[in-house]
């Protein structure tokens, strides 16, 4: 485990953007968070995010949207989606699109560690 | 003639004066001498031309047959009283006239006295009053056949009687009366009381056609038809009417159209001898007399029945309309009802109806009301209309509608009258339609709670995962060494914040879909709408949808169903959501409106959508009118009854450019109207997610 890591938090929901990364810095992890997608590719920090957390349902371009911009870009971060839909179909679509992982909102620490070391030991 | 006999004295009595037996013969009156017993001495000319015999037969009066029979014993009497006493001779007889007829007269005779004071002879004046005694008889009659007609007598009673009369003032003659069945066009059951049902059944039911008999001709030419002989009338030389005439004995038959005030025969009065020939005048001015009469009376039987006839039309109306009417005699609280309004209040037919007794049948919670009205209604005649709850003896309850007011009579005084109708059966059906279509309602709520599952597990989530990821937070800075109390009290906080906000979401879910009846308040429609919004927020923003608020500033407040109003607002906006479900070329935008023109207060859902198809845009509110593969249809049907029930319209009108907008508008609650100069807008445009 890299205990320096960065970790982008990418959700437009402000709780999230705050309680998330609070839990992520407890566990070790450097966090920067992010209110959209378009945000998080203006912010200059895409290059050094070992691992990506990213809410799927957003306003303008979704966490689907930024999956496939990246791999576009070919810039291959892990990414742990993160979405309040308990729709099967829409997990299934990430992850056969190369996700980490895909949790339901809410989920406990452990899954939300478990998928976050999983994917920055995969980057 | 025997003028001569004329002036034979007799040696008893003075010598008449020459020129006094001419005055006698000038005189147009009967003029008899008696001498003082009554035995008649000698008569003037007219005496003698009267009867055409001669003094001796006038002298044997009394076993002769110059004085018609019944009136010998009177005259008799009468005459020998007048000698025993001196009085005046007065009396009224029938003196048979040299033709075979009797004629009344009016005999006036005066004792001649001589100089002791000794009666020495009668003078005896008659006086024709035959025409006079006959007008009387003839208006006696007249006056009594009215009188039958005007108590409403039975027609038969009145034609038979009517018959009976002219039989008796033409004793020669008989008489019948043949109504006509208009609707038919067939004679009637005839009266002819002296001839009897023998004579006038074979007549009935035969078709008014000239040649059946002369009544046919008669009232199909509508003018008097005179059979001089019925037997040699080459018209009726075949008709079976002949052979029944003949058998009874008539050979002149003369018919009569009874005509009524507008022109239509009625019938025919039928007068017969039993020997060939026309009528005289004075038959023919009985006819004309007595066939008037007959339509007054035949007249009068059919408007009776017509009235009878509208009655019955009118009861059985007003029992098949459960409506009954009434007239209220204020100065003495007495109300005359028809046999339906005692019906409708429970009250026994003929029991003397009074205010007292109608406020006695009317429920408690409306009795207040009630007495206030009747109060009003005392002085006030203008056109009322009120609903009343009835609480009957027996403990049933009926719903009654009331329309009353003041109308001028006919003698220019006015009366209160009202009608009041059972409306019970359509306030029970209207009260199981409310329940049914709250039931409905409430269906179509659930229906869309399904539609919206993944919004409402959005909604519920993303505080709960806070909820979750706070309190992990928490814990593990509390567990650290040293612990973190500053940030576990912050994200303890959080933690509290997001389970509020859970809270709400819950809330107002149970608020929107929970059957609970219907509740009427004061409602802000902005607020309203910022509810829905926030709960289909996540629905729409998976759908691609952004959403523009555009909520006038200080919106007055509506009244209504705060819960019914959300579900209209919601099922507009996820209709908007639907119809953009297909749209790729155009951004999906859904912009509600608000604004009021200080009366009303509108709200507007519009869309980007696929628009509405040709055609009538109503149709869509038709209840299972649907456009949806998987809808019901029922939802805007729905919103639009919601809507008529707050008073509001809700339409549909299609967008200068793509989409759709559905619009709603309800009444501003009344005392709280707004300057409607002082609404702005609030341009508010926001994605959410």
């Amino acid at each position: 485990m890299t205990a320096t890591a960065l970790v982008s938090v990418v959700d437009d929901d402000e709780s999230v953007r705050e309680s998330l990364p609070d839990l992520l810095k407890e566990f070790g992890f450097a966090v920067q968070s992010f209110a959209s997608a378009e945000e998080f590719l203006a912010s200059g920090r895409v290059d050094e995010t070992r691992c990506l957390v990213l809410d799927i349902a957003m306003p303008g371009m979704s966490g689907p949207d930024l999956q496939r911009e990246l791999t576009r870009r070919s810039l291959p971060i892990p990414i742990v989606f993160i979405t309040a839909n308990e729709d099967s179909c829409e997990c299934a679509r990430v992850l056969d699109a190369g996700a980490v992982s895909c949790l339901i909102k809410p989920f406990s620490e452990a899954a939300l560690l478990r998928a976050v070391t999983t994917a920055i030991q995969a980057g | 003639m025997a003028r001569d006999l004329a002036v034979a004295p007799t040696e008893r009595v003075p010598a008449i004066r020459p020129d006094y037996l001419l005055i006698a013969d000038c005189i147009p009156g009967l003029i008899g001498i008696t001498g003082p017993d009554g035995a008649v001495e000698s008569c003037n000319r007219a005496v003698l031309e009267y009867y055409d015999v001669t003094l001796e037969a006038i002298q044997g009066w009394a076993s002769s047959k110059l004085i018609h029979p019944d009136d010998i014993p009177a005259m008799i009497a009468r005459q020998k009283r007048s000698v025993e006493t001196g009085e005046p001779l007065l009396n009224e007889i029938r003196l048979l006239r040299a033709d075979g007829v009797y004629r009344w007269f009016q005999i006036h005779g005066e004792p001649l006295r001589d100089s002791q004071g000794e009666i020495v002879q009668w003078y005896v004046l008659q006086t024709d009053i035959d025409d006079l005694k006959r007008a009387e008889t003839m208006l006696a009659g007249e006056k009594r056949l009215l009188e039958m007609v005007a108590l409403g007598r039975p027609l038969h009673e009145i034609l038979n009687s009517l018959c009976t009369f002219v039989e008796q003032m033409a004793p020669e003659c008989q008489c019948a009366v043949f109504p006509i069945d208009q609707d038919e066009h067939r004679f009637d059951k005839g009266f002819a009381p002296s001839l009897g049902d023998a004579y006038t059944g074979p007549l009935q039911g035969v078709p008014v056609v000239p040649g059946a008999a002369p009544c046919g001709a008669a009232a199909v030419h509508k003018t008097q038809i005179i059979a001089f002989d019925i037997e040699s009338d080459p018209r009726w030389l075949t008709s079976a009417y002949r052979d029944l005439a003949l058998g009874f004995g008539l050979r002149a038959v003369w018919s009569t159209p009874i005509v009524s005030r507008s022109g239509e025969v009625l019938g025919t009065f039928a007068v017969y001898q039993r020997h060939p020939g026309s009528p005289t005048q004075i038959q023919q001015d009985l006819i004309a007399q007595f066939t008037h009469i007959a339509s007054i009376a035949i007249e009068r039987a059919q408007s009776d029945s017509a009235i009878r006839r509208s009655k019955a039309f009118l009861t059985e109306a007003q029992r098949l309309s459960s409506t009954g009417c009434f007239y209220w005699l204020r100065p003495t609280d007495e109300i005359i009802c028809s046999d339906e309004t005692y019906r409708i209040f429970g009250i026994e037919l003929g029991t003397p109806v009074t205010v007292q007794l109608i406020a006695s049948r009317i429920h408690p919670d409306d009795s207040q009301r009630f007495n206030k009205r009747v109060e009003e209604r005392r002085t006030d005649g203008s056109k009322a209309e009120a609903e009343y709850r009835l609480l009957l003896p027996d403990g049933s309850i009926k719903f009654v509608h009331l329309v009353s007011q003041t109308i001028a009579t006919e003698s220019g005084g006015v009366e209160y009258t009202g009608v009041i109708q059972d409306v019970t059966e359509a306030r029970v059906a209207e009260e199981t339609l409310g329940k049914l279509r709250s039931e409905l309602a409430h269906v179509a709520r659930v229906t869309t709670l399904g539609e919206l599952t993944a919004s409402i597990a959005h909604e519920v989530n993303q505080p709960l995962a806070g909820i979750v990821t706070n309190a992990s937070t928490c814990l593990r800075m509390l567990a650290a060494d040293p612990p973190n109390v500053e940030g576990a009290r912050e994200t303890a906080r959080r933690t509290i914040r997001d389970g509020e906000r859970a809270s709400e979401v819950i809330a107002r879910l149970r608020a929107l879909f929970s059957k609970k009846t219907t509740t009427t308040g004061s409602i802000d429609l902005n607020e309203a709408t910022r509810e829905v919004v926030a709960l289909s927020m996540s629905e729409l923003q998976r759908q691609r949808v952004a959403v523009r608020l555009e909520l006038a500033d200080h919106l007055p407040p509506v009244k209504g169903d705060r819960v019914q109003l959300q579900q209209v607002i919601l099922n507009l906006m996820l209709n908007a959501s639907d119809a953009m479900s297909t749209v790729e070329d155009r951004p999906r935008e859904l912009a509600i409106a608000t604004g009021s023109d200080g009366a009303d207060v509108r709200l507007s859902v519009r869309d980007t959508g696929i628009g509405l198809d040709a055609g009538d845009p109503d149709k869509l509110f038709d209840a299972f009118y649907t456009t949806k593969s998987g809808g019901m249809g029922i939802g805007l049907s729905i919103s639009r009854s919601i809507m008529e029930r707050h008073g509001g319209r809700l339409w549909a009108t299609r967008n200068r450019g793509p989409g759709a907008t559905f619009s709603f508008s309800i009444p501003c609650e009344p005392h709280d109207m707004l300057d409607a100069a002082g609404l702005t807008y609030q341009h508010q445009s926001m994605m959410v997610g």
